[in-house]
């Protein structure tokens, strides 16, 4: 019965297997990347998605608006930041990166060693002129011409941690200046200390954010390894130092408890929850505070990252567009990315990032002029910040020794574990140089 | 004449028969492929990974067992492997050890029984993600309903913070894990626990069986084999998880945490997949120990 069914009514073996065939074939031929030549061409941009989405939407509309007077077809994605190297990493792997997109420092260094992307120096070079030149900071930090021969990035944008403290809690407490230094830090915090409100909320966990304490640690004088990234140098006096300042304030009850477990927004919540007077942040908090809780917006300040014994280490981290090597509209790509540095755009996406300006010209929008605070912080971060992983050397070893967290984690040695400073530091030197090992 | 004709229908016949098995064959060759593309193929080549220097963008070369020598001289690798050994027995211990007395409790007949079924099935229905955040906010030092209970009962009057301690982080994962995942042993239980005849219980009170006798004795055996599949198949997806201890430590505080999937995620960060690879590869052996018996298990069931 069933072999007059398959060979007698339509559907011959014949038949069966040519259709299974030919699903095979199409399943096998759609898991594998069409060549670009052979798709319709359009340009393809992978933005970064920030927490404003009125930012984002002024990215795309801008991209969108600009291939409409063009004459080219767009396609942005917003990326998750947090998203970007696995997707990259795949569309590495299956050669279906996009035209342009918008990259962090480390993920840019990778893959401009792996000649992913093409120079830039021609775009880079006529906006700077266009513009009122570069600012130092992003200058310095994104350029790759002793890697690969030219620049294959174009700024668009930096940012890093300021110092968001509670003035409403602060100054009737006496203190109506930022503290200047660590120390000052702990002891206006200890002065507000009161709980539910902790003074300290800055992360000492497994996050990016509890980064801030190698910051702390360098503005101690301490260094992670020397200039030629062989030799960990973490068992040093100036890291005691550090460390010394951290247990104490630790020990006084300033850090909210779950600070070393506290995920990306950790800070950001303790801040907004009113259960932080001080929090180090990029400046969304800011944002948050300003939208949903004006009250808490109109309390607070902004300020420089505080410095140590031996000067501020407040680090910029700069945001640049890159075209790939693989696009088949790298013309248009360029044109795109020059296009987007116009001022009018510009001055609209700063209103919302959460971004400080790349270019000198960019301190006389109206972003800048004074009346937002968050951006007076980012102006004064692009202008006066140190450069990536200064006094030590950006490069691929200190990426993936900030990405193992291994100074948070000597962090959480001493105050979770109650490990001494040299056991502590001791285990960290052995991880980090395991890590500077690799390289 | 009639000899020849035997034979003659003979071949056809061995010949029809040999043509239905080749096309049973070419039949199955296409499931066979997408198989061995969209399991075997990813498998294999995350094994071949592990031991290249692959970083995102460079495909990399073999470097041999590198970078499970690098794993191997972390302590943070060796934490991985107790934790992940500590949160596999324990959490599996206790949602069988709650799944089981659920279900018997359930087994009984009480009024509302049906809705209290359903209730604790919640757990399992809710998405990991939705269900761990909520752990979390409840585990809070300040604001957390677990701490706002024991404060204000009075059962213990200072606040604790469950996850930021060594001491308590883990037991903290493991009873927010335990509380997604024991539904998964309740639903199979009870159902078994349907299909023990009343007549064995009958006969085990009539031979004098008290209530442990009877679940040592009837119950057990008849419910032996739901136990043992669950069992395996919750430690392989007990040791592959990742969702619980990120969402509630990221594997802190100072590694107490810590575990494989964590490890490779962490691995991935670093934009060094050929070290993710490794620290996945090193789970093999335990795992497909565990998938082996829990295949021939599974197998000796449809056989029976």
């Amino acid at each position: 019965m069933t072999d007059k069914t398959t060979s007698g009514a339509g559907w011959s073996r014949r038949r069966v297997l040519t259709t299974a065939a030919s699903g095979v074939a199409l399943a096998a031929a759609s898991g594998f990347p069409m060549p670009a030549v052979a798709q319709a061409r359009k340009l393809t941009y992978w933005g970064g998605l920030i927490f404003s989405e009125d930012a984002n939407n002024l990215l795309v509309e801008a991209i969108n608006a600009w291939g409409a007077a063009n004459g080219v077809e767009t396609e942005v994605v917003m990326i998750n930041q947090n998203e970007t190297t696995q997707k990259v990493s795949a569309a590495v792997a299956s050669n279906t990166m996009p035209d342009a997109l918008d990259v962090g420092l480390d993920l840019m260094l990778l893959l401009a060693r792996q000649n992913q992307f093409i120079l830039l120096d021609d775009v880079y070079n006529k906006v700077g002129d266009a513009h009122g030149g570069w600012y130092d900071g992003p200058a310095r930090a994104t350029d790759t011409t002793s890697e690969v021969g030219g620049r294959v990035g174009v700024p668009f944008g930096v940012n890093g941690n300021l110092l968001l403290r509670r003035r409403d809690l602060l100054e009737p407490a006496g203190f109506t200046e930022a503290p200047k230094t660590w120390a000052e830090l702990a002891e206006q915090a200890a002065a507000v200390n009161a709980p539910p409100v902790y003074g300290l909320g800055l992360a000492l966990s497994n996050v990016g954010d509890a980064n801030v304490q190698v910051n702390v640690m360098q503005s101690y004088g301490g260094r992670i390894a020397d200039d030629e990234g062989k030799k960990i140098l973490l068992d040093s006096a100036e890291t005691r130092e550090w460390l010394t300042w951290l247990k104490g304030a630790w020990d006084k009850g300033l850090f909210p408890p779950g600070v070393t477990t506290w995920d990306g927004a950790g800070d950001n919540q303790a801040y907004l929850s009113g259960q932080a007077a001080f929090i180090a942040n990029t400046g969304s908090v800011g944002i948050a505070a300003r939208n949903d809780d004006p009250e808490l917006f109109e309390g607070s300040a902004f300020s420089p990252l505080p410095a140590g014994p031996k000067g501020t280490i407040s680090p910029i981290t700069p945001q640049s567009r890159v075209i790939t090597t693989g696009s088949q509209m790298q013309d248009e790509a360029k044109a795109l990315v020059e296009h987007l540095s116009n001022p009018e755009f510009m001055n609209a996406y700063f209103n919302v990032a959460i971004y400080g300006p790349v270019l000198k010209n960019q301190e006389q929008l109206q972003a800048f002029d004074g009346s937002n605070s968050i951006l007076v912080g980012l102006l004064g971060l692009a202008q006066n910040g140190t450069a990536p992983a200064y006094p030590d050397v950006y490069n691929a070893a200190y990426a993936d020794f900030s990405s193992n967290f291994t100074v948070p984690k000597l962090a959480q040695r001493v105050v979770v574990d109650g490990w001494d400073f040299d056991r502590a530091i001791a285990e960290a030197v052995e991880q980090g140089q395991a890590i500077y090992n690799k390289y | 004449m009639a000899d020849l004709n035997a034979h003659a229908g003979e071949r056809q016949n061995r010949a029809a028969a040999m043509r239905l098995n080749l096309f049973a064959y070419a039949l199955v060759i296409p499931v066979t492929l997408l198989i061995i593309g969209l399991v075997g193929y990813p498998f294999f080549f995350a094994i071949w990974v592990s031991f290249t220097d692959q970083v995102i963008g460079n495909v990399g070369k073999f470097i041999g067992f590198t970078n499970f020598a690098y794993l191997a001289g972390t302590s943070t690798f060796w934490a991985a492997i107790q934790n992940t050994v500590v949160i596999v027995v324990v959490t599996d211990i206790l949602k069988l050890g709650i799944g089981l007395g659920l279900a018997l409790l359930v087994h009984q007949h009480f009024p509302a029984r049906g809705i209290f079924r359903s209730i604790l099935l919640l757990p399992w229905a809710m998405p990991a993600f939705v269900a761990f955040l909520t752990w979390r906010v409840m585990y809070q030092p300040i604001g957390g309903r677990i701490n706002l209970i024991l404060t204000q009962t009075g059962l213990y009057p200072h606040v604790v913070d469950w996850l930021g301690q060594r001491h308590t982080a883990m037991g903290s994962v493991i009873v927010a894990s335990v509380w997604r995942g024991f539904p998964f042993w309740f639903i199979p239980i009870l159902v078994q626990l349907y299909s023990v005849p009343e007549e064995f219980y009958d006969a085990a009170r009539a031979d004098g069986a008290n209530p442990w006798q009877r679940f040592r004795g009837v119950t057990l055996p008849g419910i032996k084999q739901v136990i043992i599949v669950p069992t395996l198949l919750s430690s392989i997806w007990t040791a592959n998880a990742f969702e619980h201890v990120w969402l509630l430590t990221q594997g802190g505080p100072s590694d107490a945490t810590m575990v494989f999937p964590v490890l490779a995620y962490f691995g991935m960060q670093t934009q060094r997949i050929g070290e993710a690879a490794a620290v996945s590869v090193y789970m093999l052996p335990a795992l497909g120990i565990l998938v082996i018996f829990a295949t021939a298990l599974m197998m000796r069931d449809d056989e029976q």
